[in-house]
């Protein structure tokens, strides 16, 4: 019992503990150590002395022992260079409080390792490592990259935040034009990363409720800025999605053949709130765009009615104006070859440099499926090919797989 | 006249970019006796932390981005310096992206390496 109930107390306070323990000390592995610390505690003593009522706040209290003994530990050791003044302890205070003794501080911490003063490539590893708790390996998977170099980009990030005296508040409503940019593509991408794999083990669940309430939490905290209401709307629509986006036998479903009734008619009610918001605040940017192709998908009510292939053609079409991306050339040939015919998507595909996207999965199985359409079978089952020796996600080979099977003449 | 004084050295001997490893425990002290020789003649001076911890505000076609990682161009050369004392990181880019330019260039923003008690820059 033990076990289990620490699993879920994990998962659904782990970002939470971390980040209060963050704010609090301003050290960044001194929380995730004190954590760990709590839990490898809680590991032993739930066992044998039951869970606690409060699993959560009893993680939060140990893990708070713990740093503020770190820090003690500290200020011996450090008496010829010591460190600015500690916070004052106030677990007795917090301890009256059960239901608010864990602080939000979640959006904090996410400005902190989504600063711009923080390697890029580094921000989602970061956030996804301590605002979402994902494992090292789990996040190392998404980045396509190892556990050790994964770990090593952690440390620098962490202990640049740390030496260059990264600020732990949220930055004023001045500020948010050029800080909100990184933090919004950084949920994005922290988002697409772990929402990859169509099977979502286990594990997803959790993350997914961490990211719909982070996005929550960031758009009620701002309102009125556009952006961040399309993302609390996209990641919406996203998650109503999922559970028609895997058939029986776990292959994945394209979104134009999922049944809309499996669809979560309550999330798509949420996101049509945040995507209304956006709307009426107004703003040409790429991520409304994005979050319109979204809702044009998640108004279709039953497979009777017909894909809105048109409509999310134009939309492509106003986003490929607004930004040169490959990603978007990809995603309108989609489209395009459902309004126009596969041979007007090839043609719109063949400005992309086939050997830089050799690697890049969503072109080849594009690749594959416009030449199978075309009647080029010879083509289409070399791409298929090279897409399934790219190793997608259990139920995209699945998918791909069976698609290559079906080339007439296999 | 005033001079500076720009100390330039392989930052990897110094045991990472904290620069507290044995080395930095030879030549520390080692400072300490120089600032003492200087006497009147030091006006200030201090060791920066390494680049890995450096950020750096770019300017280009009036446009200004901030970015992890040290000055990295060649075409622009080091030509002056301000040495501010703000309460973090975000109060340091916020002076660093009014410092005034003639056209184009980067201010990189470095931490000092803290003073033992006792120490003045």
């Amino acid at each position: 019992m033990g076990g289990q109930a620490l699993e879920a107390a994990f998962r659904e306070a782990g970002g939470r503990i971390v980040a209060a323990l963050a704010a609090r000390f301003r050290d960044l592995d001194m929380a995730e150590e004190a954590f760990a610390e709590a839990c490898s505690r809680a590991a032993k003593a739930w066992p044998l002395s039951g869970t606690p009522n409060e699993p959560a706040a009893w993680l939060y209290r140990i893990a708070e022992r713990a740093a503020l003994d770190t820090v003690r530990r500290r200020q011996v050791r450090q008496t010829l260079f010591p460190d600015p003044p500690e916070p004052e302890p106030t677990a007795e205070e917090l301890m009256s409080s059960d239901d608010a003794i864990i602080p939000e501080e979640r959006l904090r911490l996410i400005f902190v390792c989504c600063h711009p003063a923080v390697a890029p490539d580094s921000r989602a590893a970061l956030t996804l490592r301590l605002v979402c708790g994902l494992e090292i390996a789990e996040i190392a998977r998404a980045f396509l990259t190892n556990d050790i170099a994964l770990q090593q980009r952690l440390v620098r990030a962490k202990r640049k935040i740390r030496e260059a005296g990264v600020s732990f508040e949220v930055p004023g409503p001045e500020h948010w034009p050029e800080r909100l940019g990184a933090v919004l593509s950084t949920l994005e991408v922290a988002y697409s990363k772990a929402h990859e794999d169509a099977a979502g083990s286990g594990r997803h669940a959790g993350f997914a409720a961490e990211m719909l309430a982070l996005t929550g939490l960031l758009a009620s905290m701002m309102p009125d800025e556009a952006e961040v209401q399309a993302l609390a709307a996209i990641i919406r629509f996203a998650e109503a999605r999922r559970p028609a986006r895997l058939a029986a036998d776990g292959s994945m479903i394209p979104l134009s053949e999922q049944d809309p009734a499996r669809w979560s008619a309550e999330l798509i009610a949420d996101a049509r709130r945040h995507c209304g918001r956006a709307l009426s605040i107004g703003s040409p940017a790429p991520r409304i765009l994005n979050m319109m192709i979204h809702a044009l998908w998640c108004g279709r009510k039953s497979l009777e009615d017909p894909p809105p292939w048109k409509a999310v053609l134009s939309a492509y079409d106003l986003l490929a104006g607004l930004q040169d991306n490959p990603i978007v050339t990809i995603n309108r040939a989609v489209a395009l070859a459902e309004v126009e015919g596969p041979e007007a998507a090839l043609r719109a595909i063949a400005g992309l440099d086939p050997a830089r996207f050799a690697t890049f999965l969503p072109y080849q199985a594009l690749l594959a499926d416009l030449l199978a359409r075309t009647g080029d079978v010879e083509g289409a089952r070399a791409a298929f090919d090279r897409a399934l020796a790219l190793e997608p996600g259990m139920a995209e080979a699945r998918y791909l797989a069976a698609r290559r099977a079906a080339l007439s003449g296999a | 006249m005033q001079y500076m004084l720009l100390i330039y050295e392989n930052e990897e001997i110094f045991g990472g970019p904290e620069k507290n490893g044995p080395i930095m425990a030879e030549v520390g002290p080692k400072h300490f006796a120089f600032i003492g020789e200087m006497g009147a003649a030091r006006l200030g001076g201090a060791g920066l932390k390494g680049t890995a911890f450096a950020t750096t505000v770019r300017t280009e076609n009036g446009q200004q981005a901030i970015h992890d990682g040290p000055f990295a161009e060649t075409k622009e050369q080091l030509g002056g310096y301000y040495l501010i004392d703000v309460p973090d990181l975000d109060a340091a880019i916020a002076l660093a992206k009014k410092v005034p330019l003639g056209r184009d260039g980067a201010i990189e923003i470095r931490p000092l390496i803290p003073m033992p008690p006792g120490m003045t820059r």
